[in-house]
């Protein structure tokens, strides 16, 4: 799942595009998981009106 | 009384929330990668070279070395191995001649607009053959077809003279042509050749090895 490092300068992009898994798991805990939160947190807003 | 039914698809604040914060994040990694890639690009010195510190982009005096394109298992592609020295042009050049070679090389191929043909590094045209791994191509090699068409013993040389009087020699379907190259000029075209074959392009352009057996077989890359 997770590859060894093997860029030649480390660098954070560089671990982060290991594979498509690593870059998939990055966006989606950046992306999506604020969105989720957002979505509820709006629903309760709408729920209060 | 809430209405637990009603439908945050729906609602405008969701989305205006959604989109700042996809935007928002999205400006901050891209300003965070520029500044990374610019650690990445930068060149390294004479005194990484000479210790082995591997840099993407080595030191104008990589010209000095010998370099070969090695299949690495680990990456999946193949890497430039910078080997023993190896004398460029019959001498070995300091680090102020070095520079100012491939200075007057890069100059050389914006003057003449390589890329208006060639890629370079991603950069260009495909109507000429990729230019990015040219110096490592076997038929510039010894024993290969294009250093024997030009009569000469080694790599840069034979480059050099085809540069000064491509349409010359016959090489691929679509014959470059005479572009008035001077014989300085040529050398610093190799110089900035032979650097760029020694920059790790994350094994661009891809299956090189693939070419090289094309050519081992009398193939051309331009149909």
């Amino acid at each position: 799942m997770f590859e060894p490092f093997t860029d030649v300068v480390p660098s954070f992009f560089g671990w982060l595009n290991q594979g498509p898994l690593t870059l998939t798991l990055f966006l989606h805990t950046i992306i999506i998981l604020p969105m989720i939160w957002i979505y509820f947190d709006e629903k309760k807003k709408l729920n209060k009106k | 009384m809430a209405n637990e039914n009603v439908s945050v698809w729906t609602s405008i604040p969701f989305w205006r929330r959604s989109a700042a914060w996809v935007t928002g994040f999205a400006t901050i990694l891209l300003i965070w990668l520029t500044f990374d890639t610019l650690g990445q690009i930068s060149m390294g010195t004479d005194a990484d070279l000479k210790n082995g510190v591997k840099k993407r982009v080595p030191a104008p005096t990589v010209i000095n070395y010998h370099i070969d394109y090695k299949m690495d298992a680990k990456r999946g592609h193949e890497v430039p191995v910078i080997g023993e020295k190896q004398l460029f042009f019959g001498k070995e050049w300091s680090e102020k001649e070095a520079a100012e070679l491939l200075h007057l090389g890069k100059l050389t191929s914006q003057a003449k607009n390589c890329m208006n043909c060639h890629t370079l590094l991603g950069n260009g045209a495909y109507y000429a053959p990729d230019l990015t791994k040219a110096w490592l191509d076997p038929a510039w090699q010894k024993g290969g077809p294009l250093q024997a068409m030009t009569g000469k013993n080694t790599v840069e040389e034979a480059m050099a003279e085809f540069l000064q009087h491509p349409s010359q020699y016959p090489t691929h379907a679509r014959m470059m042509p005479d572009l008035g190259i001077t014989a300085e000029e040529a050398k610093g075209l190799v110089a900035f050749l032979k650097h760029m074959s020694s920059i790790d392009t994350n094994g661009f352009p891809r299956n090189f090895s693939k070419t090289v057996e094309q050519f081992k077989t009398g193939g051309t890359n331009a149909h």
